[in-house]
């Protein structure tokens, strides 16, 4: 039996955790007591860790697709196979041609290796991560107004914030050991603001419950910062020392009314100004919304941004904005360059100073040209000039919504995959690699709080099997590349050396304590807590200016607002989960209860149109009609209908073959009786 | 019962003792931070074995009813099906459980023995499993913040259900036979006879260390009284259902809780392994029905749940032990603070008031 202090690798927590081991099993997990961001406390799924760990129905060879069955080959027969079929792809139809795509829960020496193997290997910067499929509005906006696409302070400082806004994010099911920080700091004296439509554990706790309808957040946030505003209460100083572009801001203020942000949003114009005077009141204050989500335009996110800049809720302790990650290495994908236009640093492909320090590191070009998002390339293939895809870790067909996947991997020459198991998507593959899993390697992940960290081998893994950043080695090396990693280790050290704020994060260095937060560098070995701190850096934040808009008013014959709800049910659907029996039933029997899909409809709604839990209901909208199974539930607003995001058919019925929406569809519906 | 005296400096050897007689030794070791664990003792890391420790974390359950536990594999072969149980027989010994850990395996023989059916995989992990009962007598390093034993009746001394006791008194250790075989060790000759000096030691000892419980108690007998009575009201479930984000954290790290679930894994094509694992009554599926019914949905009907377990009369009667030892790892490893010494104070406390507004009569 041996102690293996590792971390999490389900949500953007990272939670310290033990797994037990008996020879080479996987036979036990508990929490780490002392670990800054869990202290002793885990979710269900980290409790279940050491059963999906031990799951025997993993791959153990690759398995290479011959006249339309999968057969098990050698890994050199597959490695050859797949170099082959990438040079003679990127011959016929260009480096471009190639596209490269992982999951935001792989590491960060494979996620790096593998936007430098599209990069230097092949040519192309078309790499992008899955949850970049919903969009990389959060990157680019707390880049364009803060500096740093990162949350600014850390989870356990939560307990000194004096108010806390939870925007619309789930936090009990999607990051619960926050939803406890949340929830230990409201009965310690916090107030809590919660905002959002759906109603959940957290939002249960509200002093203040903003139940806005659907797509309004940047309505209600600029009327709050215009109750704010005229009452004075906006942080002079801080805005007049650290921020620009307020005066347009304050220019597009005026075009905010209280009442008409109340009727527009559903919520009373005194809970409004309520909040945010509690809001605004506040010694510190902290804002906790998700990046992850799909549903969350731009406009959302720059609003919530312009509160925090008003309140100068930045560079102290208990205050902060939390860009929280879903997935548990969503910040570190981001971190070493999983973007199609951004470099491992953040630094724009088409820089000319910053791509030219990676290239000397690197010893070869970088394309200038911006590659294709996940969106463009899983909807249709780039407009049909991808040929071949590798998917590292990534289950699209399970767990993006969006239409047209598996036709797009039907029509692919080449599909690489590298995963555990055989998932839906591998199906499509034609070449199938396993990799190791968790407890099997020693890799690092980046968690929500910008803590680098490590996850330990605890176990080795099935004979055979190598960890994904060695895969990539030695694919470059058949293809004429030659890098020399011998170890992750010596793959983070070259990390440190081309993304500045990791240039202090050596293995050596997260191996003492739990890790370290970034920026991480030679002269701040010991990571940071909380960004800026300082002003020295002369970072000017940014306001950006938030129109009003036209706030959808539904029409009379369509009276209900259709939301398809994006990660709620990310984890049903993961793959991961299947493989623990508890973790099954317990995210699963969804399915069993419901196996035709659901809608989810309020218990107000149900009533008033006769509908009971597991009919069968047909939704209309203007562009098209749906049948699904009604799910009735007090965590649903009245006036809306909750579709989840992989209820594809419905989506599709609705919005047309290629339809995609991140806004509400305003429907009715009727009880199908045919 | 029979009690010796050996020196401080002897004390690792009674794990070297029970070496020799063939036991894997399960001692305690300190990881990072607070972090400490029980795991094997071997030549390597004897000399880092700790007499005084914060409890470890995992439960030592485990070695009787492990987190993961294979049952049975089931393999097909020429048309013919063979079942073959999985069992574990190992020869134990834990060195430094607590005392409020050592009432927990007792409550679980209880459980998992005392009843018509004897569980067999149980039964061989507990048959010869040695406990060195290690009391806690250092305010500062043995008793945590959460820690309530006095309240559970179940430390800082275990009054039995231990193979040995041995208790810090300075200098010298005092070593306590619980059973025979404990009594064996005590006749080698590490071991000497005490006195009455050393008697009226231990007694000082305890009654300081039980000082340092005064700000950690959980009233349990007026709780006890309104959770069997059914007085609890119905909103007190749900302000502590509100706080409950239902992670099986107390279920899993509580040295009293039993439950667990099975599940088949395919392990070949011709080959399915069974699999024990804990379960928890705080997972909302934990009572679902085949058909999709499930009688303890929300979230407080499970908490409800839990704690009718843990308090009602009824319970502790039938086993003649509480299913609550004292150990606090409840307290620590919950996110909403909703341990059981907070969720006596809230049922005591909304109860009472009620009562009193009310004048409830019976």
């Amino acid at each position: 039996m041996a102690h293996t202090l590792s971390t999490c690798t389900f949500c953007g927590v990272g939670c310290g955790l033990y797994l037990e081991t008996e020879g080479n099993r996987v036979a036990g997990v508990y929490p780490s007591f002392s670990h800054p961001a869990n202290r002793g406390r885990i979710c269900a799924r980290g409790w279940h860790v050491h059963e999906v760990a031990s799951s025997p129905d993993r791959l153990k060879s690759p398995l290479l697709r011959r006249n339309g069955q999968f057969h098990e080959v050698s890994w050199d027969e597959a490695f050859g196979f797949v170099a082959a079929r990438l040079n003679q792809i990127r011959d016929r139809h260009g480096p471009d041609s190639i596209a490269f795509l992982n999951s935001p829960r792989c590491a960060n020496e494979e996620s790096y290796l593998l936007q430098k193997f599209a990069r230097a290997v092949i040519g192309t910067n078309n790499v992008d991560h899955g949850a970049g499929v919903y969009c990389n509005n959060s990157v680019e906006i707390l880049l364009d107004m803060l500096g740093v696409p990162a949350t600014t302070n850390s989870i356990e400082e939560l307990a000194h914030s004096e108010v806390i806004l939870v925007d619309v994010i789930d936090l009990a099911r999607r990051l619960p050991t926050v939803a406890g920080a949340v929830i230990r700091a409201k009965l310690n004296g916090a107030r809590l603001i919660v905002v959002g439509t759906r109603s959940h554990r957290v939002a249960e706790l509200a002093d203040f419950y903003l139940r806005i309808k659907p797509n309004t957040e940047s309505l209600l946030y600029g009327a709050m910062a215009k109750v704010i505003e005229d009452r004075g209460l906006m942080n002079l100083p801080f805005i007049k020392s650290r921020c620009s572009d307020y005066q347009p801001f304050l220019a597009q203020l005026r075009s905010y009314d209280l009442v008409q942000a109340a009727e527009g949003c559903g919520v009373s114009s005194e809970l409004i100004e309520a909040a945010a005077l509690a809001y605004a009141g506040a010694r510190s204050a902290a804002v906790l919304y998700s990046s992850s989500m799909g549903e969350k335009s731009e406009q959302n996110i720059r609003a919530l941004i312009n509160l925090v800049l008003l309140t100068g809720n930045l560079g102290k302790q208990g205050a902060g904005i939390f860009a929280l990650a879903e997935q548990n290495n969503l910040q570190g994908v981001c971190d070493v360059g999983v973007l199609p236009d951004r470099l491992p640093g953040y630094a724009r492909v088409s820089s000319v100073g910053p791509r030219a320090a990676v290239e000397r590191v690197w010893g070869s070009k970088i394309p200038v040209t911006p590659g294709l998002s996940a969106r463009s390339i899983l909807t249709d293939r780039g407009e049909g000039k991808v040929k071949a895809l590798w998917l590292s870790r990534y289950d699209p067909v399970t767990t993006a919504f969006l239409p047209g996947i598996e036709d797009s991997l039907r029509e692919l020459d080449l599909v690489v995959v590298q995963h555990l198991f055989m998932t839906d998507t591998a199906q499509y593959a034609h070449v199938v690699l396993p990799t190791t899993a968790f407890g099997e390697e020693q890799v690092s992940f980046t968690s929500t709080e910008r803590r680098i960290q490590l996850a330990e081998k605890a176990i080795d893994p099935p004979a055979g099997l190598t960890p994904g950043w060695q895969q990539l080695t030695k694919l470059a090396g058949m293809m004429g590349i030659c890098w020399k990693y011998r170890s992750a280790a010596e793959v983070m050290q070259e990390i440190g050396e081309v993304v500045p704020f990791y240039s202090g994060a050596s293995y050596e260095n997260l191996a003492h304590d739990y890790g370290r937060q970034w920026p991480c560098t030679k002269d701040t070995p010991l990571g940071t807590r909380f960004l800026y701190a300082d002003h020295q850096g002369g970072t000017r934040f940014k306001f950006v200016p938030v129109q009003p808009g036209e706030w959808f008013v539904a029409p009379k014959n369509l009276p209900l607002m259709l939301v398809f709800g994006h990660s709620l049910y990310y984890w049903n659907q993961n793959v991961l989960i299947r493989h623990s029996e508890t973790l099954k039933r317990e995210y699963r029997s969804l399915f069993l209860d419901y196996p035709d899909g659901f809608a989810e409809i309020s218990i107000e709604d149900a009533k008033q149109f006769q509908i009971r839990d597991g009919e069968k209901i047909r939704l209309y909208a203007a562009t098209g009609s749906a049948v699904s199974t009604a799910r009735v539930t007090p965590e649903v607003m009245q006036g809306t209908i909750y579709v989840p995001y992989f209820a594809s058919d419905v989506q599709q019925q609705i919005l047309g073959e290629r339809g995609f929406s991140s806004k509400a569809v305003p429907v009715r519906v009727e009880k199908e009786t045919a | 019962m029979k009690a010796r005296i050996l020196d401080r400096a002897d004390v690792l050897k009674i794990v070297d003792l029970l070496r020799q007689q063939g036991y894997e030794v399960m001692a305690p070791f300190c990881g990072r931070g607070r972090d400490t664990y029980f795991d094997v003792v071997t030549e390597q890391n004897r000399d880092q074995v700790q007499t005084h420790f914060a409890n470890p974390y995992y439960p030592p359950k485990r070695y009787v009813l492990p987190h993961i536990e294979p049952m049975l594999k089931v393999t097909r072969a020429n048309g013919n099906v063979r079942i073959e149980p999985i069992y574990e027989e190992p020869k134990r010994a834990i060195f430094g459980i607590r005392s409020c850990d050592v009432a927990g395996i007792y409550h679980l023989d209880l459980f998992y023995l005392g009843g018509s059916f004897r569980d067999t995989y149980y039964d061989k992990r507990r048959k010869n499993l040695f406990l060195v009962n290690m009391v806690c007598t250092d305010p500062d390093r043995d008793v945590g913040d959460e820690c309530f034993c006095v309240c559970a009746d179940t430390g800082p001394a275990a009054r039995d259900r231990f193979d040995l006791q041995l208790m810090d008194l300075g200098d010298e250790f005092m070593a306590v036979a619980g059973t025979p075989a404990g009594e064996s060790l005590l006749a080698d000759p590490v071991f000497r006879r005490g006195t009455e000096a050393h008697v009226e030691k231990r007694r000082a000892i305890l009654d300081e260390v039980r000082k340092r419980f005064k700000t950690s108690t959980s009233w349990f007998s007026a709780t006890v009284r309104y959770v069997s009575h059914g007085e609890v009201l119905e909103k007190t479930w749900e302000e502590i259902g509100n706080r409950c984000i239902e992670c099986g954290g107390c279920t899993y790290v509580c040295p009293a809780c039993t439950c667990f679930t099975v599940s088949d894994r395919q392990t070949g094509p011709d080959e399915v392994e069974r699999v024990r694992i804990w379960d928890s009554c705080a997972l909302g599926g934990f009572t679902r029905m085949a058909g999709g019914h499930n009688p303890r949905k929300a979230v407080h009907d499970r908490r409800n749940r839990r704690f009718f377990r843990k308090l009602a009369h009824y319970f502790i009667q039938r086993e003649l032990s509480m299913a609550c030892v004292g150990c606090g790892r409840c307290v620590d490893v919950c996110h909403g603070n909703i341990g059981m010494p907070s969720v006596v104070e809230m049922i005591r406390r909304a109860t009472a008031e009620f009562e009193n507004h009310e004048h409830v009569s019976r």
